[in-house]
C-alpha cells in the first residue's frame, strides 16, 4: 500500500465534528482526493460515514439522528449503584453511567453490519486502550465495534471489548491524532480539531468533572498536535472552525451552523492546499 | 510571501507578510539562519503582514529560536493576526516563545 498523498483527521468534539460535512463538502467540490481519513471519537462516526461514501447531506442526517439525548442520554440506574454501593453491588470493569442500549442502536441503525472493508475511502479510528491507556489503531471489523470504542467516553459510556481489549474513547490518548496519518506516511494532512468547551458555571459535580476533562484534553490536544507538527516530514494544515454561538455536547439543532463554520474553515484553506498538491513530492 | 530585515541598535527585526508554509518556509529560513550567520542574534519576527503559518512555517520558527538561543540570543514574535496566534497556540509556540502585541515592544523587550 503506497502512503496516503493527502489525510484528513477529524478530532473529538461531538456534535462539533459535523464541521468535518463541511470540510468534506469544500474536498468534493474541489475535486480534492482523500487518500485517508481517520477520527476520533466523535469525529470517528463522521470520518465513518464519510469513508463509506454517503455525500455530505446524507451525513449531515445521519448525524441530526445520531446525536441526540434519546440515543446517548439516557441513564443507567444500575451504574449509580454500583458507584454508590460497590460491594453490595460489585462494581464492574465495564462501567458507565449511560445505558448502552440506545447508543448502539444508533450506531447499527446508521452502519448496519458494514465494516471497514465496505469503505470507499481507507479509514481508521482511534481507541484507548483502558488498562495502559494506549492509543488503539482500529482498522478493521465490524465499524460498529469500532466506533462504540471510540465513542466511550469515560464516565458517561462503558469501555467496549474489542479482541482481547478494552477500549475507551480516543481522546484519552490523542484528541486529534495527526499521529496516526503521520505513522501512515501521509505527505499532507488536514487536521480538523476542536477544543473541549469550558462550563459556564460549575453548579454540579458532573460540570465540575466536564471542567477537569476539558482542560486536561485541550491541554493534550496542544501538547500532541504541536509534537506532531514538528515531528512530521510534510505539511499539517490545522483547520479549527471558530464557534462563535455555543454548541453544546448534543445540540443536533446547531449542526446546520457547525457545517456551515466547517465549510467555512476549510474554503480558507483551499488555495494554498491546492498549491501544496500541486507541488512536486 | 515578502521579508524586509530593519536594523534597531543591536536588534533586527524580520518582518515577514503573506503565507508561511510548505512552499514558501525555504525563503524564511535562508533569511533567518543569514542573520544569524551575521551574528544578528537578537531577532523579532513581526508577523503584522502574516495571514497563515502551517506547520512547515512553524518548524522554521522553532530552528531559528533554538539556534539564536544557543548563540546567547533570542527570536521574539511580533503583531501576530488572530488566525496565525490561535495556530501559535494550538502549537504550544506561545509557551516557549516571547510573544508581544508589536514590534517596538519587542524590540524594546531586548533593553529591559
Amino acid at each position: 500500500m503506497s502512503a496516503p498523498r493527502l489525510a484528513v483527521v477529524v478530532g473529538s468534539g461531538s456534535v462539533k465534528c459535523a464541521a468535518a460535512i463541511g470540510l468534506w463538502r469544500v474536498l468534493r467540490r474541489e475535486r480534492i482526493d482523500v487518500d485517508l481519513l481517520v477520527g476520533c471519537s466523535g469525529g470517528a462516526i463522521f470520518a465513518a460515514a464519510l469513508a463509506l461514501g454517503h455525500d455530505a447531506d446524507t451525513v449531515e442526517g445521519m448525524a441530526a439522528r445520531f446525536f441526540t439525548r434519546e440515543a446517548t442520554g439516557r441513564r443507567d440506574r444500575r451504574a449509580l449503584w454500583r458507584a454508590a454501593l460497590p460491594r453490595l453491588f460489585g462494581f464492574p470493569e465495564r462501567w458507565g453511567l449511560r445505558d448502552d442500549r440506545p447508543v448502539l442502536a444508533a450506531l447499527r441503525g446508521a452502519f448496519g453490519d458494514r465494516t471497514f472493508a465496505d469503505t470507499t475511502t481507507r479509514a481508521l479510528f482511534t481507541a484507548t486502550d483502558f488498562r495502559n491507556g494506549e492509543q488503539v489503531v482500529l482498522s478493521e471489523g465490524a465499524l460498529v465495534d469500532a466506533l462504540r470504542a471510540s465513542i466511550a467516553i469515560p464516565f458517561a459510556f462503558a469501555p467496549w471489548p474489542v479482541g482481547d481489549r478494552l477500549l475507551v474513547d480516543g481522546f484519552l490518548s490523542d484528541p486529534l491524532p495527526v499521529g496516526v496519518a503521520v505513522r501512515e506516511g501521509a505527505h499532507v494532512i488536514v487536521a480538523m480539531g476542536f477544543e473541549s468547551p469550558y462550563q459556564s458555571r460549575l453548579s454540579s459535580a458532573s460540570r465540575y468533572a466536564f471542567q477537569v476533562s476539558s482542560i486536561m484534553t485541550n491541554n493534550l490536544l496542544r501538547a500532541s498536535f504541536a509534537f506532531h507538527g514538528m515531528a512530521h516530514h510534510g505539511e499539517v494544515i490545522p483547520i479549527i472552525p471558530r464557534f462563535e454561538r455555543r454548541v453544546g455536547l448534543f445540540d443536533t439543532k446547531m449542526i446546520p451552523y457547525v457545517v456551515e463554520e466547517g465549510e467555512r474553515a476549510a474554503e480558507e484553506q483551499v488555495p494554498y492546499l491546492r498549491r501544496l498538491l500541486a507541488a512536486p513530492g | 510571501m515578502q521579508i524586509s530585515v530593519a536594523q534597531h541598535e543591536t536588534v533586527f527585526v524580520v518582518a515577514v507578510a503573506g503565507s508561511l508554509d510548505a512552499l514558501t518556509a525555504d525563503t524564511l529560513t535562508s533569511a533567518l539562519q543569514s542573520e544569524l550567520q551575521q551574528g544578528h542574534t537578537q531577532l523579532v519576527a513581526a508577523l503584522e503582514g502574516l495571514d497563515y503559518t502551517s506547520s512547515a512555517g512553524l518548524r522554521v520558527l522553532l530552528a531559528t529560536v533554538k539556534e539564536a538561543r544557543r548563540l546567547g540570543g533570542d527570536l521574539r514574535l511580533a503583531g501576530a493576526q488572530e488566525r496565525v496566534r490561535r495556530v501559535l497556540d494550538l502549537s504550544g509556540f506561545t509557551s516557549i516563545l516571547k510573544c508581544y502585541a508589536d514590534a517596538p515592544a519587542a524590540v524594546a523587550s531586548y533593553a529591559a
